[in-house]
Order: structure tokens, then C-alpha cells, then sequence
């Protein structure tokens, strides 16, 4: 083969701050596939026998995107979806900036998908229609196979050899949305058959030669470090073979993970700590600083108007202060990985959302170059941000370091998990409405207090994006308001922070929207004509970086209500909900909740969601992420994380309860029929689910829930 | 001398680990079952539900010592070929999202249909109440297991 090649690079800022590119490039290495595979670029190889392999460059935490992705290259491509096989992309030359968040995956990668796709598929036509000797143009291709003018008939393997010598074309047509035949239509996830009987492999069920397990005992108090310690007991349990000290603790290695966990239980009875700086950090000072803080300077995160002066010269100021509480992610399986140390490097398999970053990070710990770890991306037994971290990766390829000899899964307990996840900061949120003497909201003021996600991710660097990063869903507020101003006050916490489903959209649009509700009612107004009258009919208009479309917004707001019969008689103690956000500006949404309080519970009959994401890619998957996030949505009114004397009081799912399905409502989804790009799901349907049920709460009881979690003297 | 028979999705086992050793770890780390998933150890998720003796338990909360000489089916012994009319109807409805969980609710789902033919959704909601999904997949539960019930006819 010769050194074609072709660079198509797309270059995004993810929500999430996550800096994405990906690359089309052709550039096969000896040894890398067979001579015969056709393999144009780093996503495909169509095979002799007709197969298809095609990568995926995101990891699936269940959000679906190893079904999604892939359906994009082979809708393309036409290719048979009984006939695709998938590999999961892994930090190399081909993958340098793998990073999955910010319900980017399919925004990000779809043109890139659907290029290498139609590249490969134009390839294909051309070597059909030259050995035919036909013009191109009268050939057409459908599941795995092109067909010619004269009923020639030629699959795509038996093609692929001499495909293989074309030139990659620069500008393939891609198809008309029109022409989908597989992308729109339900399509059952790919892992399905292999998760219900037990053979999906996650991170956890890394099962390599020789391997051992290691259970690390970290102080309770973050920086905290053993000061003495005894490993004569933890020695003694059998299977237990070593204790090394690690920069994060004490690892007990041994040939199972119960023997790990007693040798540390054994160790943790032995061990002094030197609980270092945070042993006093608490919950309650915390929130102490945090309201200081709304007094104190803060960085703008967006501006219009002078809000200060409009708030003096109101004839009528409302305030209220919204408090949301830290948060941890809680995913089904805990934090684990599995790394070996060799003489020329190392190799690890983890569930991460962030294969290039463990990457490097695991190689500085090893002393090692980034090519020279090897990363393997599993499944991912939940994500929601949880895995974009590195703390756990980097542990565990200090722990095989320290230990040496062969492969080492390092596993974190549920109380691990919970004691040093890395939290969603809890936020302390101020909101003043101005309304002028004709009624109408003239200023608005928000101001957030709380620690930098965007800080902990960038090791403690503040970025100049800080302020917008954790005032998202707060400085892109799309409602009509004549003066504005959208700041945040950091208050540096000690414990390491991440994000969430949804990240900072969660507590900010549930402050907004909730507060916008306040307004509504003190001026007397429907909750839905408030927000149609604010957003009004403006198009597109300009928001921070963003380009909001308001004739989007209006739609699904308008389709949520009146799919609920918003407005309409409800039975007695029930009330409606509703609230909406243009999440990034890609994916809108609105919700209306239907709500009663049941023997001192809060009881949620029923949520109705209106969605617009663009083209759908697959109906199925887009209903489970609303489903999904509603759930994450409705736990997250009832959950949080304090900290006592430097440690989390949670340390379990008994203390930080999770929706349960007797308390799953029905949830009823709407999708707008759209002809834009297509956008993520996966995290776009949490944050509008807290103010459509707390505004709901407030409908069914005359209560105005203004901090989280709900207790039930909030509605007795 | 293995310490402790047991009998595992058909097959005699012999193990020889200590008599305190969940169960759960017994699948996982001796027997290389990871199927059986560990989610909190507490016994409160329900992600390590397998079934002894016919009924279903939370693998983590079970010594091997109080297995020995029981019938253990785990997630990879339900059937033969993924064939079980929950593991089809899962299928069919699409649940799983990230599916870590979901092994156990199966398990727990295809007690509860031993048990009970035609459960309604309040006993679906009992049975499946006790397990955990993260990923918010109950609509779909529930969908699955009426499924199932039904023969498979949606």
C-alpha cells in the first residue's frame, strides 16, 4: 500500500472543558491488519469475508454510544449491521485526545463518522464500478454489497482488496437525512446479548494470568497519611502477600479481593494517622464561607445591562438563596483498574472516560513514556463523570510499580467509592428578580458560591473559563431580561471535586428555574406563559459563547405542556411542574412533572419530557437517557454528601439513597421532528427534572423547596 | 483437602478458601464467574444476587461456609444460550444502559417469575425494590419482566 493519507481534524470545547479532536488518517502499520482488510482510516477495516470491524471512539458507560456511533459509519457505508463487529479505540497515534463527557459524543464525532463512512463507501463504488467498467454513478450500494447497472453483484469483501488501492477521497457526499435506513429507527443495544448473560467484561472482570488484587487503606481525611502501622495481623490473613506504601495510602496485595479487603481490615486496626491539614473541614463551616463569599468579589460569567442599578431602581425586588448540597456519583461498580508492570513499560484495563489522560498520568507514576502504557478500554459500570477522573488509575499503577511482578487489579469498596470519590461541590446560590412598575422582570442577579470543578481538573490551575464553566446553566439563562449579571465566587474546598450527570447545569438550573417559578407566582402569572412571554420570539440570539435558539426552547415548552394538559384540573394535593434549559445550546428540553405528597412523601405520578436533539439517531436509546436522567434527576432531590472532621458522613448507599423503582414514575417523551445536527442525550434530562418537580411540589402544597435534599418537613 | 463443595450452575465445585469468604468472591476470584457483580458489599444493591437453592440472595452477604453443599445458579447458568424469557425479554425491551446491575436483577426477575407467573406491578416493584440501577432502567424492568411473564409477546 502506499502512504495515503487524508487528515480531517474537528477541534471542540466540550461542555465540560474537555478539549476533543479527532482525526481521519489512513496510515496502516506493518502488522497492524492483514494486507487484505481494507482499512481506510482508524474507525473501519471492512474484511475478505465481508465483515466489518469498526472502532469506537468513545467510551460506553450506558449512555450507548457503542451503538450509536458505529450506526453512524455503517448507515454511510451501507453495510449489513448483522456483519459489524466492534473494537473499542485505545490511546495511540490513530487516538490521542480519547475523552468521552459533556454529552458530546455524537455532537462531536458525527461528521467525522459519517466522512469516514462515506470515504470508504465512495472506495468501494469505485473499485465496483472499474472492474465492471462502468461509470460509478450508475452503481449503488445496500447492506454490505455494490450493485451495478447490469445486475452485477459484488460484496464489499470481495471488493475490499482493491478498494484498498484507491485515493481516500477529500469530500465524500454524505447521505441526506432522507436516505437513513438504519439511523432513526429503534436499534437494540449492541452489549444487550452479552450483558443479560453475564459476559459483558467491565473493568472489574479483568481477569489476567497471575493476577492479584490489592485494596488500598487511604485515610478517611483527605491528605491525611499513615504514620505507623503494623502488617504482622494483615500479613497473617491468608492470601495475603504484600503491604507497600503507595502515595495514597497502604496497598495490601493478595491473590483475591476478599483476602485484600480482611489484610486491610486487619492493617486499618494497626495504622496511626497524620490526619494532615482537613482534619476540621466540615459541611457546616463550609456553608458558613460559601454565604460570605455571595458577599464578597466574584468572577462574571456574563453581563447585560447594569443589573445592579436596574435591581435600585425596581419597584419590587424578589430574593431568594437556593442551596445544593455536594453530591457523589455512586456508580454501580466501584473505582477499579488492573495494571502490569513490565520491564519495557505496562499495560492496563479500566472502565475511563479518559484513556489518553490515564495514560499519561499512569506513565508519569511509572516513570515511563505515555506510548509506553498500553491502555485497554472495558465497559464502564456507570461513568457520570466518575471516570474522567484519574486519581483511581494513577493509584493503581503506583500500587503495581511498588509491588512489581505480574498484573494487579486494584479494587475500591463501596465505602472507598464513597469516601474519596470526587465530589460534586455543594453551591450556595443567591437570585435577586427586579420587576419595573409595569410588572414586567427588568433585572436579574445570580450569584454562585461554591468550589471549581474546572480547578480540580486542571490540578488546581483557575482557567480564565472558570466563572462559565460553573455558572453553566445559570450565565446562558435564555429569558429576555433588559439587565443581567451571572457570577461566580469560588470557596476553595480540600477535597478533590468532578463532574456529575450533567455537571454544573444540575444545581444552577434548578436555582433558575425554581426561582423563575417564585417570580411567576409573585407576579401572579402562569408558570408556562412566563417563560413564553420572557423568551418571547427572538430566533437565535447570542449567549455567552453560545447561540441559543429560542424558536427551539418555545417548542418544546410548549410540546411538554400540552402533552401534560398543563392547565388542566388535577386531582386534589397534586400539582404540575414545568421547567425548561437549552443544555449547551445543542439539546432542548422542558419537563413537566406531575406531583403529590403521599403519607409525608413526595410522591412523582408522572413526567412528561419534550425533546429536540437534532436528527435522532436511534429512537430507543434517546427515550432510556430521558428515563434515565429523570431517575438521576428525582434521586438527586433526596441525596447528598457532609463532611465531618475531614470525611464523608455517607459511606454507603443505606446513607445516600438512590431512586428505587417503586418510586420511578412513568415518564412520557415527545421528540420534535428536527432537521439540525444531532445532539447528546445523555445528560441533558437531569437538570430540568429538579425545578419541573420541586416547582410541581410547590403547585400541589403552597411549599417552596429552597435547599436540597428534601426533608420531609419540607412539605408536612 | 477442599474445604467446601459446592454445586455451581450445574457443575460440583470444590473450593478451598476461608469459611467466612462471601460467596460473592468465591464466584469472581475463584471460580472466575464475573458475571456475579460486586456492588457494595453491603447487602444493599443487590448487584450480586444469585439464586441458592432456588431462591435469590445477595452473594456478598453469604459465607461460603453457609453454601456448602448448595445449588448456586449464577447470571451465566440462568440458561444455556441466553435463551431465559427474561434474558430475552431484557433484550427485546432494550433495557440494560450501562449493565453492570443488570445480572442481578435478572436473577432476581427470574425468582420472582418462578415464584410468581404473573406478577403485578406492585410485586415487580417489591421484588426489583431491592436492587439499585443507577442509570435509572426500571421503566424498562418493568416492561421486561411483564414480558416475560407474557411468553415473550410484547
Amino acid at each position: 500500500m502506499t502512504s495515503r493519507r487524508d487528515f480531517l481534524t474537528i477541534t471542540g470545547v466540550a461542555g465540560a472543558g474537555l478539549v476533543l479532536a479527532l482525526r481521519l488518517e489512513a496510515k496502516p502499520r506493518p502488522g497492524d491488519a492483514p494486507a487484505s482488510d481494507f482499512r481506510p482510516n482508524a474507525y473501519l477495516a471492512i474484511r475478505p469475508d465481508g465483515t466489518a470491524l469498526l472502532t469506537v471512539p468513545k467510551s460506553e458507560m450506558g449512555q450507548g454510544v457503542r451503538t450509536t456511533l458505529p450506526l453512524v459509519l455503517a448507515e454511510e457505508l451501507d453495510l449489513d449491521w448483522s456483519r459489524v463487529e466492534l473494537a473499542q479505540a485505545m490511546p495511540g497515534p490513530d487516538f490521542q485526545h480519547l475523552g468521552t463527557g459533556g454529552s458530546t459524543s455524537v455532537s462531536t464525532t458525527w461528521t467525522t463518522l459519517r466522512t469516514a463512512g462515506a470515504a470508504a463507501r465512495e472506495m468501494l463504488v469505485a473499485a465496483a464500478a472499474q472492474a465492471w467498467g462502468v461509470p460509478m454513478a450508475q452503481c449503488r450500494t445496500e447492506q454490505g454489497f455494490v450493485l451495478g447497472p447490469n445486475g452485477q453483484k459484488a460484496g464489499y469483501g470481495e471488493l475490499a482488496e482493491a478498494a484498498a488501492k484507491l485515493p481516500v477521497p477529500k469530500a465524500p457526499r454524505l447521505k441526506n437525512p432522507a436516505e437513513f435506513r438504519l439511523l432513526g429507527r429503534p436499534t437494540l443495544r449492541v452489549d444487550g446479548p452479552k450483558i443479560v448473560v453475564g459476559k459483558a467484561l467491565f473493568g472489574l472482570d479483568t481477569r489476567r494470568p497471575g493476577q492479584r488484587f490489592a485494596a488500598v487503606l487511604r485515610c478517611p481525611v483527605v491528605g491525611g497519611q499513615p504514620k505507623a502501622w503494623d502488617e504482622t495481623k494483615a500479613k497473617a490473613v491468608r492470601g495475603v502477600k504484600a503491604v507497600v506504601k503507595v502515595p495514597t495510602g497502604l496497598a495490601v496485595i493478595a491473590d483475591g479481593t476478599w483476602a485484600a479487603f480482611k489484610g486491610r481490615e486487619a492493617l486499618a486496626a494497626t495504622v496511626t494517622w497524620d490526619e494532615g491539614l482537613h482534619q476540621d473541614f466540615n459541611s457546616k463551616d463550609l456553608e458558613t464561607r460559601m454565604r460570605a463569599a455571595l458577599d464578597g468579589p466574584a468572577d462574571v460569567a456574563r453581563k447585560a445591562g447594569d443589573a445592579g442599578a436596574a435591581l435600585k431602581a425596581s419597584a419590587r425586588v424578589i430574593e431568594a438563596e437556593y442551596f445544593f448540597p455536594f453530591q457523589a456519583h455512586a456508580t454501580m461498580e466501584p473505582m477499579n483498574a488492573t495494571v502490569q508492570a513490565r520491564a519495557d513499560g505496562a499495560e492496563m484495563w479500566l472502565g475511563t472516560q479518559a484513556p489518553n489522560t490515564s495514560q499519561e498520568r499512569a506513565a508519569k507514576a511509572m516513570g515511563l513514556k505515555t506510548e509506553q502504557v498500553k491502555v485497554n478500554v472495558a465497559l464502564l459500570g456507570g461513568g457520570f463523570g466518575r471516570r474522567s477522573g484519574t486519581d483511581f488509575s494513577t493509584e493503581a499503577a503506583q500500587v503495581a510499580k511498588a509491588a512489581g511482578g505480574g498484573p494487579i487489579q486494584v479494587v475500591w469498596s463501596r465505602e472507598d467509592d464513597f469516601r474519596h470519590d470526587q465530589f460534586h461541590p455543594a453551591t450556595l446560590h443567591r437570585l435577586k428578580a427586579g420587576v419595573d412598575g409595569q410588572g414586567r422582570l427588568a433585572a436579574w442577579s445570580h450569584r454562585i458560591a461554591g468550589g471549581a470543578v474546572l480547578r480540580s481538573w486542571l490540578e488546581g490551575h483557575k482557567s480564565p473559563g472558570q466563572a462559565e464553566t460553573e455558572a453553566n446553566g445559570a450565565h446562558d439563562i435564555p429569558y429576555d431580561i433588559p439587565a443581567l449579571e451571572v457570577a461566580f465566587a469560588e470557596v476553595r474546598v480540600p477535597v478533590a471535586l468532578g463532574w456529575w450527570r450533567a455537571i454544573e447545569i444540575v444545581p444552577n438550573v434548578f436555582a433558575r428555574e425554581c426561582f423563575l417559578d417564585e417570580v411567576a407566582h409573585a407576579l401572579g402569572k402562569d408558570p408556562l406563559q412566563f417563560r413564553l412571554d420572557l423568551l418571547g420570539r427572538r430566533g437565535k440570539v447570542k449567549v455567552g459563547r453560545d447561540e441559543v435558539d429560542i424558536t427551539r426552547l418555545r417548542r418544546v415548552l410548549e410540546l411538554a405542556a400540552e402533552k401534560a394538559g398543563w392547565g388542566r384540573k388535577v386531582p386534589p394535593g397534586h400539582g404540575l411542574g414545568i421547567a425548561c434549559h437549552a443544555y449547551d445550546a445543542r439539546t432542548y428540553l422542558a419537563e413537566v412533572a406531575e406531583v403529590s405528597v403521599e403519607k409525608g412523601d413526595l410522591r412523582v405520578h408522572r413526567v412528561t419530557a419534550a425533546v429536540d436533539c437534532g436528527i435522532v439517531l436511534n429512537p430507543t436509546g434517546l427515550e432510556g437517557q430521558v428515563e434515565g436522567g429523570i431517575a438521576w434527576g428525582i434521586s438527586a432531590l433526596s441525596s447528598q454528601i457532609t463532611f465531618e472532621k475531614g470525611r464523608t458522613v455517607q459511606e454507603g448507599y443505606d446513607t445516600f439513597p438512590v431512586l428505587r423503582q417503586p418510586d420511578m414514575p412513568p415518564v412520557d417523551v415527545h421528540v420534535v421532528a428536527s432537521a439540525e445536527a444531532p445532539s447528546g442525550m445523555g445528560e441533558p434530562p437531569v437538570p430540568v427534572c429538579l425545578p419541573a418537580v420541586l416547582n410541581a411540589l410547590f403547585a400541589a402544597t403552597g411549599k417552596r423547596v429552597r435547599r436540597l435534599p428534601l426533608t420531609p418537613g419540607d412539605f408536612a | 483437602m477442599p474445604a467446601f463443595q459446592l454445586t455451581v450452575n450445574g457443575r460440583r465445585r470444590s473450593v478451598d478458601v476461608d469459611a467466612d469468604t462471601p460467596l460473592l468472591w468465591v464466584l469472581r476470584d475463584t471460580l472466575g464467574l464475573t458475571g456475579t457483580k460486586f456492588g457494595c458489599g453491603q447487602g444493599i444493591c443487590g448487584s450480586c444476587t444469585v439464586h441458592r437453592d432456588g431462591k435469590a440472595v445477595r452473594s456478598c452477604q453469604v459465607p461460603i461456609k453457609e453454601s456448602a453443599g448448595s445449588a448456586i445458579l449464577t447470571i451465566e447458568g440462568l440458561s444455556k444460550d441466553g435463551s431465559h424469557p427474561v434474558q430475552r425479554a431484557w433484550i427485546e425491551e432494550d433495557v440494560a444502559q450501562c449493565g453492570y446491575c443488570q445480572p442481578g436483577m435478572l436473577m432476581t426477575a427470574a425468582a420472582l417469575l418462578a415464584a410468581n407467573a404473573h406478577p403485578t406491578d406492585g410485586q415487580i416493584d417489591d421484588a426489583i425494590g431491592e436492587h439499585i440501577c443507577r442509570c435509572g432502567t426500571y421503566p424498562r424492568i418493568r416492561k421486561a419482566i411483564h414480558r416475560a411473564a407474557r411468553g415473550g409477546a410484547k
